[in-house]
């Protein structure tokens, strides 16, 4: 898009911060956070609850709360976001960047039906389409996250499907723009563990179908060594530790990446204790800094 | 939905079958005898007796209950012989005061008290939703504070002093309105509108008030839920956000209060229509209570009754054609 | 919170502060040093303790201002103009601080001070007997669930579904006229106690399957010891918030009754009936109809704006 000969990384976030206003004073919730992303890469950051990942997805969104403050840099296939008016950042946000979030319940209006959300999602970034392209585009992306008879199934309500349908739902919902890169964060979390599964072989899928970037955020390093390249491990609100993901799990440098990988439990680990990460460190309010535990 | 409906209906009627079986309790056995109070002032015991006997008094009290319900449904004869008289169904008996039929007197002022629930309910939803919204959206500023002070006081003022100030002011002092009296659409729009300005302002100002704190609370809480973040993160433009996304799920459930509210309408009307010297039911029903007209009072308690338990129905149903959760899964 | 002249439904169905799902309530020294930093707060608890202290010193009081609230004064009406007070202000003065009613001549601030007395009095009682009623069958049903909760509920729904204004009125005009004061409570609490009892039940239902509930009938505790020790606890932010924002409401309804003429008889003074009594001279002796509609807008703004306060203080989370 701007230099000739060599394309830009996909995502470039230099030095963001993010700070929280509380009754005891600032809170950085994100400090000199810095990563790259090419296109097609994937990266997964891994941290605690309240290590400040979640927030890190909101700041590249522009979705951070309005009490939040923001500093730093964040770049889109070369394009400066981070300065951007809501307006522009509009069209940007569900066009080149679609997110997936973790609780696809409270993430589905309630009102409306599965269908009209896609739709709204794909209408507002393409101009002059009827309502029966964009629900044919519904449908299609419904399919492709291999929702069965989507034909009737788009016409009902979130709380007619189940966990993982409605997953998959917002999967379709940020695909049917062919986006850039895929913002999912924790996107299995709420899910039963067999669901999981299926949902993480579905955003395999889609990528490789699409060639669209991935950005996962979890805690759960089991999840980040099956889905991306390249692994980040944030704690209070800092980056710890970057590398690919196969040295991370075979050498892990830091300690608190080490603390981490032990607290994992394994099938061949003797039934008993389980190991617990001691010494969370300067972790900043908990309670303020991950938008979406409610 | 038939057998939802069935079951909804029958409450209903069990409920008015309590109500009426409470306020004729009520009525005919704490308060003194009525025959006494139609007799008036030149009594003999012979007319009291005449009058016992035309109106069932000496029957059982169970008896008297019956034959009232009786005349509800299918209507009542009074007295016996040349004296009797016809009172059809649905029949709420007669005034103790002017002998006319109650079922009669309340519809001929019905239309004045309609109006005024109308007018008033037009202008308190406005006035409410968008002070909430204003509220909601400005949350914080200057304009959030003012829209809060004016609810505040809308619901800490009687409205019956809310009436004669407004009254002092603009017809007193100002003289920007002529003393309310009574004028029809047909012969005068202009001087019906204005007749019933300052009585929609009085009766609307508390529930407008209630109105702009519940919307106002509602969007607040709404605009933090997850699913306008996943419409902000589509990239919806803001007012789509804030009409499709934060509005429709706030305003659901005020639409059922305003059901509940709207049918409940008749005992603040009371108050407006007797400050305002408006004919309607309330004034009426006011009118009855300083004279003791047992019967009048009667059938509007049971009339409103009547309106509240059918408003709540409706709001049932309301609620299920609104909210696609309440609705019956097909899937 | 009984359903009055000035109080729409709506009112009732703005969401009870969830204090008892939550954390535990927070300590009673941090609410009030949280209230003392709030000026609307301080103004309304202060202009509360003002009526209050009226009320209680009331016969103090009016001997110090030298009328009584029944005591005639001829000398201070001007029989000519039909008994218009003598002097601007409605009589204001020396003599008589507020002025005088006119026609009688009767003190205002000797019947302003005595009308607090009945007004504060008969909304303090409603409120009492309206919470000691809510709390006691919103804890039969929502604790023990099943037939006793279904029979509760249903009593509920009943007068609920009331017009309960004009019922009241019909009521307390059918019955003899006897003791206005407690017949007023009794009506009022009879109306008012479903709205506190349909949360109390709600909420005792969430917390009786909670853990320390659980834990504690584990544990052998009697269902008594249950309820006083555990639930009852965990009520406290609820029925305190719940109880403030139901006393303007009774406050309104005594005035609207007796307004309307079937409250407080004369010549006992209250202040809803002193408004009413001023209707026709409102026009003329404006100060007749605007000190006790002050205060008794006043009043009803400071319970309300307190009751506020306090469910922010209470219960952060609602904010509202």
């Amino acid at each position: 898009m701007t230099a000739i000969g060599k394309t830009p990384p996909l995502l470039e976030v230099e030095e963001l911060n993010v700070t929280f206003p509380t009754p005891q004073g600032a809170v950085d919730v994100v400090r000199d956070l810095g990563f790259t992303l090419e296109p097609g890469g994937s990266l997964g950051i891994v941290g605690e609850s309240g290590s400040g990942k979640s927030m890190t997805s909101l700041a590249i969104m522009g979705l951070l709360p309005p009490r939040a403050t923001m500093s730093g840099r964040v770049r889109l296939a070369g394009r400066e976001l981070s300065g951007l008016t809501d307006r522009q950042l509009r069209r940007v946000r569900g066009d080149r960047i679609a997110m997936v979030f973790q609780d696809p319940l409270s993430s589905l209006n309630p009102y409306y039906t599965v269908g009209t959300q896609i739709e709204e999602a794909y209408r507002a970034h393409r101009q002059r389409v009827t309502r029966r392209q964009a629900r044919r585009v519904a449908v299609e992306a419904m399919e492709r996250v291999h929702i069965a008879d989507a034909a009737r199934r788009v016409d009902h309500y979130p709380h007619q499907f189940s966990g993982g349908m409605r997953q998959r739902v917002m999967i379709a919902m940020a695909l049917c723009t062919e986006p850039d890169l895929l913002i999912a964060d924790e996107p299995t979390t709420a899910l039963d563990v067999t669901v999981q599964a299926q949902i993480l072989r579905l955003l395999t899928e889609v990528r490789q179908e699409t060639g669209a970037g991935l950005l996962l955020i979890t805690h759960d390093l089991a999840v980040v060594s099956e889905m991306t390249e390249e692994v980040l491990v944030m704690r209070a609100g800092a980056c710890v530790e970057r590398a690919s993901a196969e040295r991370l799990f075979s050498d892990p440098r830091h300690p608190y990446t080490r603390a981490l990988l032990d607290a994992v439990p394994r099938l061949d680990d003797e039934v008993g204790e389980l190991r617990t990460v001691h010494g969370r460190g300067p972790s900043p309010a908990a309670g303020a800094t991950e938008g979406d535990e409610r | 939905m038939a057998r939802f409906l069935i079951a909804r209906l029958s409450g209903v009627v069990l409920i008015l079958l309590l109500v009426c079986l409470f306020t004729f309790g009520v009525f005919f056995v704490l308060s003194p005898d009525p025959a006494v109070q139609i007799c008036g002032k030149n009594c003999t015991p012979e007319l009291i007796e005449r009058i016992r006997t035309n109106l069932g008094l000496d029957e059982p009290l169970l008896a008297q209950f019956f034959s009232f319900l009786g005349g509800l449904f299918a209507g009542r004869t009074y007295g016996v012989g040349e004296s009797a008289t016809h009172c059809a169904a649905p029949c709420l008996g007669y005034s103790f005061q002017s002998s006319q039929p109650v079922w009669d007197m309340i519809m001929d002022r019905l239309p004045v008290t309609a109006t005024l629930a109308v007018g008033a309910a037009v202008l308190w939803l406005l006035a409410g939703v968008a002070g909430g919204l204003l509220g909601a959206l400005r949350e914080g500023t200057w304009w959030d504070r003012g829209a809060m002070v004016v609810a505040l006081s809308g619901i800490s003022v009687p409205n019956y002093v809310f009436a004669l100030v407004l009254q002092y002011v603009l017809v007193v002092e100002l003289e920007w309105l002529p003393f309310p009296g009574t004028v029809t659409f047909a012969e005068d729009p202009g001087g019906w509108f204005q007749n019933y300005l300052m009585p929609w302002i009085v009766l609307a100002f508390a529930y407008a008030s209630v109105y702009a704190r519940l919307t106002r609370a509602n969007v607040i809480d709404t605009l933090s839920e997850n699913y306008v973040r996943t419409a902000r993160a589509k990239g919806l433009p803001r007012h789509q956000v804030i009409r499709r996304h934060a509005l429709r799920p706030a305003l659901t459930p005020i639409a059922t209060v305003f059901g509940m509210d709207f049918a409940g309408l008749l005992g603040g009307a009371l108050i407006t229509e007797t400050v305002f010297g408006l004919n309607g039911v309330g004034k009426m029903t006011a009118d009855s209570i300083s004279r003791n007209d047992q019967p009048v009072i009667m059938g509007v308690t049971l009339l409103a009754a009547f309106f509240v338990v059918v408003g709540n129905v409706v709001i049932d149903l309301l609620y299920t054609a609104l909210d696609p959760r309440v609705r019956v899964n097909s899937a | 919170m009984a359903a009055l002249p000035t109080q729409p439904a709506a009112a009732q169905e703005s969401a009870p502060p969830s204090g008892a799902g939550g954390a535990p309530p927070p300590p009673r020294r941090g609410v009030l040093r949280a209230l003392g930093r709030d000026p609307g707060a301080v103004l309304s608890a202060a202009y509360i303790l003002l009526v209050v202290a009226m009320a209680v010193f009331a016969p103090l009081i009016v001997r110090m201002s030298g009328w009584g609230p029944y005591e005639f004064d001829q000398t201070a009406v001007n029989p000519d103009l039909g008994g218009v007070p003598f002097g601007g202000w409605g009589g204001a003065g020396g003599e008589h601080w507020f002025g005088v009613e006119p026609g009688s001549g009767r003190d205002i601030f000797a019947r302003i001070v005595y009308g607090a007395r009945v007004s504060m009095l008969i909304a303090l009682a409603a409120t009492a007997l309206t919470t000691l009623l809510g709390v006691v069958f919103g804890l039969l049903a929502g604790f023990f669930g099943g037939k006793v909760d279904w029979v509760i509920s249903r009593v509920m729904d009943f007068l609920m579904a009331f017009p309960a204004l004009i019922f009241m009125i019909a009521i307390l005009s059918a019955l003899p006229a006897g003791n206005r004061a407690v017949l007023l409570v009794v009506v009022i609490s009879l109306f008012g106690w479903p709205y506190l009892a349909r949360i109390v039940r709600g909420q005792t239902m969430s917390l009786a399957r909670r853990e320390f509930v659980e834990a504690a009938r584990a544990s052998g505790a009697g269902r008594a010891t249950i309820v006083f020790r555990e639930i009852l606890p965990n009520l406290r932010s609820t029925i305190i918030v719940m109880t403030t924002l139901a006393v303007p409401g009774y406050i309104g309804t005594e005035a609207g009754l007796s307004f309307l003429g079937v409250g407080v008889v004369p010549p006992t003074p209250s202040w809803g009936q002193m408004i009413a009594s001023s209707v026709s001279w409102y026009s003329v002796v404006p100060t007749y109809f605007a000190i006790p509609g002050a205060f008794l807008f006043l009043l009803v703004l400071s319970f309300t704006v307190l009751g506020d306060r306090l469910r922010a203080v209470l219960d952060p989370q609602g904010v509202r």
